[in-house]
């Protein structure tokens, strides 16, 4: 009669010691934003992170008259929470990297299930493409 | 082999060779990547840099520097107020800011013109004095349209062992002829451990 208790009561322990921290959002139902909408092209050398980091869109604006700003939606698809690492990079109409402070790795967290943005702004006015790179944090 | 070499030579020379293997030697690590040490008790290097990066977004994409009658618009340093109880140079914020507003075409920053009277450059000054001097002009000081000013706060927690630590690192831009703070914002790392890491 015990041994059934002793499980329930472990099966409970876990459970709350592993619980997750999804995230619910509300938003209005027809959105207002017009956002000018990038095509992408993805190469996934990491299929786990690919798995469970899911971009859902790139959206771009010109902003200080000339400078490129680039916004991606990533999602985890995950229950658990996660963090990664990511960068962006900037070139020119040449194709050479323009460089620049805000090429860094950074850190993002996110809860299960979230949706985040992160952007850019490109502090060169010769920028006209860029790359996000996504890693797995240590 | 006795006991005493049996034992000497299958406990001791592996725990050294283990701990010495566990040492890390000396290394160049990317200063942009993620190798990098995080300290509970000091602004790192990747703070500095996530700090102005992102100040510098907010700034440009803000547009107000696209309000200024010649452009680029003239900026000068004013002050950055270290309210941390660290010992900083506040050149590892305002320096990247610079270099980067400088690098968009939106500024260039005064160095003859600094707080206090006090130039960044004072050869540059002194030299232009001369200049002036020798041609028989009155001198003439290019006015910053802009000054940029902040502060930086830390913040400590603590639960147990577990440390942690928030720097805010606040900027504003004031227009000289008004008066007024045009773009304000401030941006938050916080660290959380019981110990210093390497890498993130």
């Amino acid at each position: 009669m015990k041994l059934p208790l002793i499980i329930l009561l472990a099966a409970t322990g876990i459970t709350a010691g592993c619980s997750t921290s999804n995230i619910n959002t509300v938003s209005r139902s027809e959105s207002q934003a017009t956002p000018e909408m990038v095509g992408d092209k993805r190469i996934i050398t990491d299929a786990s992170l690919g798995k469970m980091i899911r971009i859902v869109g790139v959206n771009e604006a010109t902003v200080s008259g000339n400078l490129k700003k680039i916004q991606v939606t990533l999602e985890n698809a995950k229950n658990d929470p996660r963090t990664i690492s990511y960068k962006f990079e900037w070139v020119d109409k040449d194709g050479m990297a323009t460089g620049g402070l805000g090429e860094m790795w950074k850190p993002l967290q996110f809860g299960g299930r979230e949706t985040k943005t992160v952007s850019a702004v490109a502090t060169s006015p010769q920028a006209v493409d860029f790359t996000l790179k996504l890693a797995e944090a240590r | 082999m006795n006991a005493r070499n049996f034992i000497f030579s299958a406990v001791v020379i592996p725990t050294a060779l283990f701990l010495g293997g566990c040492e890390t030697p000396a290394a160049y690590t990317d200063s942009k990547g993620t190798g990098t040490v995080v300290s509970l008790d000091q602004i790192d290097i990747q703070d500095w840099n996530r700090a102005a990066d992102e100040l510098v977004a907010s700034l440009l994409a803000s547009g107000v520097l696209e309000r200024a009658p010649e452009q680029p618009a003239i900026l000068a340093i004013s002050r950055i107020v270290n309210n941390t109880m660290q010992q900083i140079d506040t050149d590892s914020l305002t320096k990247k800011i610079r270099v980067e507003l400088n690098r968009s075409g939106k500024t260039i920053t005064t160095t003859t013109l600094g707080l206090g009277g006090k130039a960044e450059d004072p050869l540059a000054k002194e030299a232009a004095e001369m200049q002036a001097m020798l041609g028989g002009q009155k001198k003439t000081t290019t006015l910053p349209y802009y000054t940029l000013s902040g502060k930086l706060i830390e913040d400590r927690a603590r639960a147990g062992r577990t440390r942690q630590v928030t720097y805010t690192f606040q900027m504003s831009l004031t227009t000289v002829k008004d008066g007024l703070a045009v773009w304000e914002d401030e941006k938050q790392i916080t660290k959380i451990g019981t110990k210093p890491s390497v890498g993130f």
